[in-house]
């Protein structure tokens, strides 16, 4: 069970649930959510995908808020994976693991020091190609 | 699959599918070139993993693009192994559109033969959504390793719309 702050997982507008189709690829789709007093998160069903009990989806809550003048900042977003179980017309998510970001409490700056293995990684990945 | 938009008399849809085309009305592809982010979803390990990106829509091609800076390769790594993804367009957010909801399904392919430079011809369409890019560019020098790009083309297999954003209705289906 991942450390989900509810305060902050209460502060978007709606959720995006993904699970995989019949044919291999994602499917996505907007829906309501709510948060219960006992930290449960349950998601309103939607028309499609149809069958989602029992189903692993990941879940994204995500946030930018536009610039009059053009483009957006405020970003955050938190992402959830884990179960979705039908329960009294809605889903119930049993998250198990948690990713996400907030600019407000890690700099664009600091995410981009933060990730810079990845960088790091993805140019060795590429030295042997260059060498041939 | 390509995208061919406007409307969808009985001629435009012939000429569509003879081009390998997926007729969509002018809201589907107003959403893609409006809304500033997507919900850009790959596969690693047969599971999800969806996260915001900015995209740019190629009405010549009907293609829809992505970059990512090598510091967040991850999902470049993911459609190496599995090149089937989506992209939700569902945030109006900064926008002057309709709440309109637009799910792709789609092939990617990925591209980095040139890391620095590669991606350098979306930047019309980049500056149209983050006007103040130029500024970021101007001090490329800073953040290096976040302009190393990846580009990625999304060609549609399939495209579900959702008019007015209304997911409890039955969506519009377009392509295969």
């Amino acid at each position: 069970m991942p450390k989900i702050d509810y305060t902050r997982l209460a502060n978007f507008q709606y959720a995006i649930l993904t699970t995989i189709d019949d044919d291999g690829y994602p499917f996505s789709v907007t829906t309501n959510y709510q948060l219960t007093p006992d930290k449960r998160i349950l998601l309103d069903k939607p028309i499609l995908p149809s069958r989602l009990d029992g189903k692993k989806v990941n879940v994204l809550f995500n946030h930018i808020t536009g610039i009059p003048t053009g483009g957006y900042t405020d970003r955050r977003y938190m992402l959830l994976w884990g179960t979705t179980h039908e329960e009294r017309g809605k889903l119930r998510l049993e998250p198990e693991r948690l990713s996400e970001w907030d600019e407000k409490i890690l700099s664009f700056p600091e995410y981009c020091a933060k990730v810079a293995p990845q960088g790091a990684k993805y140019l060795q990945k590429l030295q042997p190609s260059v060498e041939a | 699959m390509r995208v061919l938009t406007g409307s969808l008399n009985q001629q435009t849809q012939q000429f569509a599918t003879e081009l390998g085309l997926i007729p969509v009305p002018s809201w589907v592809q107003d959403t893609f070139n409006s809304y500033l982010v997507c919900e850009f979803t790959t596969i690693k390990n047969g599971r999800p993993v969806t996260l915001p990106l900015l995209p740019f829509y190629l009405p010549d091609t009907g293609r829809l693009v992505v970059t990512s800076s090598i510091l967040f390769s991850r999902k470049i790594e993911h459609m190496r192994e599995n090149p089937k993804v989506s992209m939700l367009f569902s945030n109006p957010e900064g926008t002057k559109s309709g709440k309109h909801v637009v799910l792709v399904q789609g092939t990617a392919t990925t591209e980095d033969a040139d890391l620095d430079h590669g991606w350098e011809k979306y930047l019309s369409y980049w500056r149209k959504k983050e006007p103040y890019i130029d500024a970021y560019l101007a001090e490329r020098e800073k953040f290096g390793w976040f302009w190393k790009r990846v580009v990625v083309q999304v060609e549609p297999k399939r495209i579900t719309a959702w008019w007015n954003g209304d997911t409890t209705r039955a969506p519009e289906v377009f392509g295969a």
